[in-house]
């Protein structure tokens, strides 16, 4: 329902650096579908839990995923992500001082 | 405030990590493979200032043992070079060159050096590249919030490296 996460990495700076929280859940999901622009977390199986932007939904429940860095390793590298890998959007964002 | 309770919550339970990771996520990251390497440097040099003086011959087994310690010197200055060449360009963010604005500047210098000693027979070029790299490895140990010492390596050519104090 609600995930506590730390980010670890430097994909998605300067909006979120390495040491920040955020809280993700799926519950936002029950009301809409995952769209451009959301910051989500989800599960790839070969890297583990990652988090990053959604760039666009492509056919069949699929969602290209990537980071604001050019070396970040998203959906240009591992292709698109499924949707019911996703563990939550980001809902709250607390940021390292 | 709020982060600092998550923090120390994440100390006591270990809150699950949500990766952003750019390049293969490892993040093993050491300049120590640099440090040692340029210490190789200064070692092969001695080694060759030794073994010119008590070798009067220059035959074919002089020419043999020399051009070995000049093909470790070479492989050591090139390695001292490529693993700070990743750190800077893998490791080094857009944040940690704000705060120090002197590493390219920094690197600029171990790459100049590197190529030095491979020129050249020139100890003292040798332990400028040990202490470029010392200096890049205090910064990088900065970067991470980790305190570091000196202390000479425990082995010849023993000088002194930057080490981090955990």
């Amino acid at each position: 329902m609600l995930r506590l996460l730390k980010i670890t990495g430097d994909s998605l700076t300067p909006e979120f650096k390495e040491g920040d929280f955020v809280f993700v859940s799926r519950i936002p999901f029950w009301f809409h579908s995952p769209s451009t622009g959301e910051i989500i977390a989800f599960r790839h199986p070969g890297y583990g839990l990652l988090i990053k932007r959604i760039q666009h939904t492509t056919p069949k429940d699929g969602l290209f995923v990537i980071g604001s860095h050019p070396a970040s390793i998203d959906s240009r590298v591992f292709g698109p992500i499924n949707q019911k890998d996703v563990i939550g959007k980001v809902i709250w964002h607390i940021r390292k001082p | 405030m709020i982060y600092q309770i998550l923090n120390k919550l994440d100390q006591k339970m270990h809150i699950e990590n949500a990766k952003a990771h750019c390049d293969i996520p490892c993040g093993i990251y050491d300049p120590i493979v640099a440090q040692i390497s340029a210490l190789t440097v200064v070692r092969m040099l001695d080694l060759m200032t030794e073994f010119e003086a008590k070798t009067p011959d220059r035959n074919k087994e002089y020419m043999n043992s020399m051009a070995r310690y000049i093909a470790v010197k070479e492989e050591h200055a090139e390695r001292a070079k490529a693993e700070i060449r990743v750190i800077w360009g893998d490791y080094l963010k857009a944040q940690h060159l704000e705060k120090y604005p002197n590493a390219h500047a920094l690197v600029h210098k171990i790459m100049q050096l590197g190529s030095k000693v491979r020129q050249t027979t020139d100890r003292e070029q040798a332990t400028q590249l040990v202490d470029a790299i010392n200096e890049f490895a205090q910064m990088f140990w900065e970067t991470k919030g980790i305190a570091t010492k000196r202390a000479k390596a425990p082995y010849a050519p023993a000088l002194e490296l930057v080490y981090p104090a955990l």
